[in-house]
């Protein structure tokens, strides 16, 4: 039986449920890296060029910690999910990156996957994806519905159950009713806001200190989409509805009392979308808090102005009151 | 309608030819300077790139000179490109400008796209008349940039450093000033005439490749003429990327199914198999292919820019030899700095042939 890994970073937080399902259905074992360590980041720190956003150093130190472990890496080039709106170029690039950077490493399965390609590009793209583990395309056809099929309960089971990725995953207890003091809601990527090590421990941190935190999935994708539109037109990014589009959804529900958004230092859309939503909070007189993460980030200062962003929503409310 | 458009090199020589001619009222902007770049600086979100702070900060030159039409790139599926409009109309609005933005799709309409942006700004004017105005327009550009080879042949030799510069500038001046076929042609074999004339000493001098991200690589202020300083230290420039080609392929010849950078891009598929937007291929293309008659290339990328990351990322696992010295761009880069970078790589350049000679003397 073939050993699949698959790095835990970046858009794994999205479609692990997905990719499992359908490596699993052709047969393979899937194998997913730990959660990040100092280990991990120092990793792809060493490994990459500086100015590489911390997401990808993440991600290629995952990729580092599987390479002896398994005889494929999974890492597919996706382009595009909707019709003309396309990704940062880092997703398109990381199966050349990681070879390029991890020499070490076992062979990518990796395919174009890019809508406007047509539907034969898309089947042929997810078939060459399976040809390592298949060459029988009535199996890949099954496991794409399967995994299709996982995708679309994962994703609806988080809106359904307000449970965050981690906890959707199984990888984190599920929530507890606590009486909270605060809601506040976290927008920016998932591979961002559900790596602890990145964030120090924000979402736990954040819950220790009373808040209650919605985070962009447990919105409605269409919900999402409609603030978006609002707020700015049509998407120009593949996963701008869960920055944008979230922080301006959040930001007009009344019982929401703040947002903070996270975002990795030199993300070349965040530095786009992060600033739009912090005009819309500035302009509806919502308090928003930009928070800008890298690999030298330290803690304390992190904590310093989450309590006095939390304290200054307090004061607000308590002011309205 | 008083339109106006951001600088890359000397477009704005084309532009205003073409303007000129379509009779429409324009602006063309204050030439890059430190203000330029503090203005969009100061007015711009943080983290965004460097080719984006400079194209603010003309609009906020020109809509201080009354500009009420703005034109910028845009498109879908590039990089942040295709989103600079939208932002810079926040930016300036904020502001307090009043003007209305028009974008130019460079990523799918091309040819078409930009003719009709023609002709929306001409008011209607008759395509016959469009036509003819493009048509003088790209004379001047290709007349412009067949002179700007010139000089980076001569810069390297020249036995006064300068000269060629400044004849440059000279001819960018004449060129401008032209308004018929026949004088445009003239003042080119003028210049490229005195260009040779320029008194030059025989050595074979080193040859480097600029390569990189378009935007960084055409404007010299954004690279603190980086192409100039190389011609200092004796260092012929060879590049392929000119506004001409740009033009003459992606708006004529790729429609037509050519493609003139297809023979980067097959170099580089054995480390990067496919486009990840802006220039990142192409860099890496460049550094496979060049590896056999260039002495180095220097990769000219603005900070944070998506594509070119990934193109840096897999530089040093090119198996062809070649040193490459990656410069990055924004509104931080000193120019000392960036000299004695300069002058180490070529120095190393200089070694390298050196030896090499040697071992094929010894051969």
């Amino acid at each position: 039986m073939a050993r699949v890994g698959i790095p835990r970073g970046l858009l794994t937080y999205q479609y692990l449920p997905m990719w499992k399902t359908f490596l699993e259905a052709l047969g393979a074992e899937v194998v997913i890296s730990p959660p990040t360590t100092r280990q991990t980041l120092a990793e792809g720190v060493r490994r990459m060029v500086a100015e590489t956003c911390l997401p990808v150093k993440v991600f290629c130190g995952h990729a580092v910690a599987l390479a002896g472990q398994c005889d494929y890496l999974f890492i597919p080039s996706i382009k595009s999910v909707e019709p003309r709106v396309y990704n940062c170029s880092k997703f398109l690039g990381l199966p050349d990156m990681v070879r390029a950077v991890v020499p070490e490493a076992p062979p990518i399965l990796e395919a174009d996957i890019d809508v406007n390609q047509g539907r034969r590009a898309l089947y042929r793209a997810i078939y060459s994806l399976a040809r390592p583990l298949t060459w029988n395309p009535w199996r890949v056809r099954e496991a794409t519905r399967l995994a299709m099929e996982a995708h679309r309960r994962y994703v609806q089971g988080m809106v359904r159950e307000k449970k965050t990725p981690l906890q959707a995953l199984g990888f984190s207890p599920p929530e507890e009713e606590a009486p909270h003091r605060l809601m506040v809601a976290i927008v920016g990527h998932p591979y961002i806001v559900h790596d602890d090590f990145i964030t120090h421990r924000l979402l736990p941190r954040l819950k220790g200190l009373g808040v209650r935190v919605l985070v962009p999935e447990m919105a409605l994708e269409e919900e999402m989409a409609r603030a978006m539109a609002k707020l700015d037109g049509k998407a120009y990014w593949t996963y701008e509805a869960e920055v944008v589009g979230a922080g301006a959804y959040y930001l007009d529900q009344e019982e929401v009392d703040g947002a903070i958004g996270v975002a990795a230092f030199g993300c070349g859309p965040d530095s786009l979308m992060v600033d739009l939503v912090k005009r819309y909070a500035r302009e509806r007189k919502r308090p928003f808090l930009a928070l800008s993460l890298d690999e030298h980030s330290g803690e304390a200062g992190l904590l310093t102005r989450l309590e006095a962003f939390l304290d200054m929503i307090e004061r607000k409310k308590r002011k309205c009151e | 309608m008083r339109v106006s458009f951001p600088h890359l090199g000397h477009l704005w020589v084309p532009v205003r030819a073409l303007f000129t001619e379509l009779g429409v009222d324009h602006v063309v902007p204050p030439l890059n300077t430190r203000r330029t770049l503090t203005l969009a600086t100061k007015n711009s979100p943080e983290g965004l790139c460097l080719p984006f702070k400079l194209t603010l900060g003309n609009f906020i030159e020109a809509c201080e000179l009354g500009a009420d039409t703005l034109v910028q790139a845009g498109g879908a599926g590039i990089c942040r490109l295709g989103r600079y409009g939208r932002t810079q109309e926040y930016v300036l609005r904020d502001m307090g400008f009043q003007f209305q933005i028009l974008t130019a799709g460079v990523s799918e309409k091309k040819l078409q796209g930009i003719m009709q942006l023609f002709k929306k700004i001409s008011g209607g004017a008759p395509w016959g008349r469009i036509v003819s105005a493009v048509r003088f327009g790209l004379a001047k550009l290709n007349a412009l940039d067949e002179i700007e080879k010139e000089v980076h042949r001569v810069r390297a030799r020249e036995k006064v450093k300068g000269q060629a510069s400044a004849l440059f500038r000279e001819a960018t001046k004449a060129v401008d000033e032209t308004g018929d076929y026949d004088s445009l042609k003239r003042r080119k074999q003028d210049y490229l005439e005195k260009l040779r004339a320029v008194p030059q000493d025989g050595e074979d001098p080193l040859l480097v490749g600029v390569m990189g991200e378009f935007y960084v690589v055409l404007e010299p202020f954004s690279n603190n003429d980086v192409e100039i300083e190389l011609g200092k230290l004796g260092v012929e420039v060879r590049r392929d990327l000119f506004i001409s080609e740009w033009t003459r392929f992606s708006l004529f010849l790729n429609p037509l199914g050519i493609n003139e950078k297809r023979h980067l891009q097959q170099a580089a598929m054995p480390y990067l198999k496919r486009d990840v937007g802006g220039d990142g291929w192409e860099s890496v293309g460049e550094k496979v292919l060049h590896a056999r008659h260039f002495d180095g290339l220097v990769h000219l990328a603005p900070f944070t820019c998506m594509p070119e990351i990934i193109a840096q990322n897999i530089l040093p696992s090119v198996k062809e030899d070649i040193p490459v010295l990656t410069l990055l761009c924004d509104e931080q880069t000193g120019k000392q700095g960036m000299l004695t970078r300069l002058e180490a790589f070529v120095d190393l350049l200089k070694r390298r042939r050196a030896s090499r000679r040697q071992k094929v003397g010894v051969h």
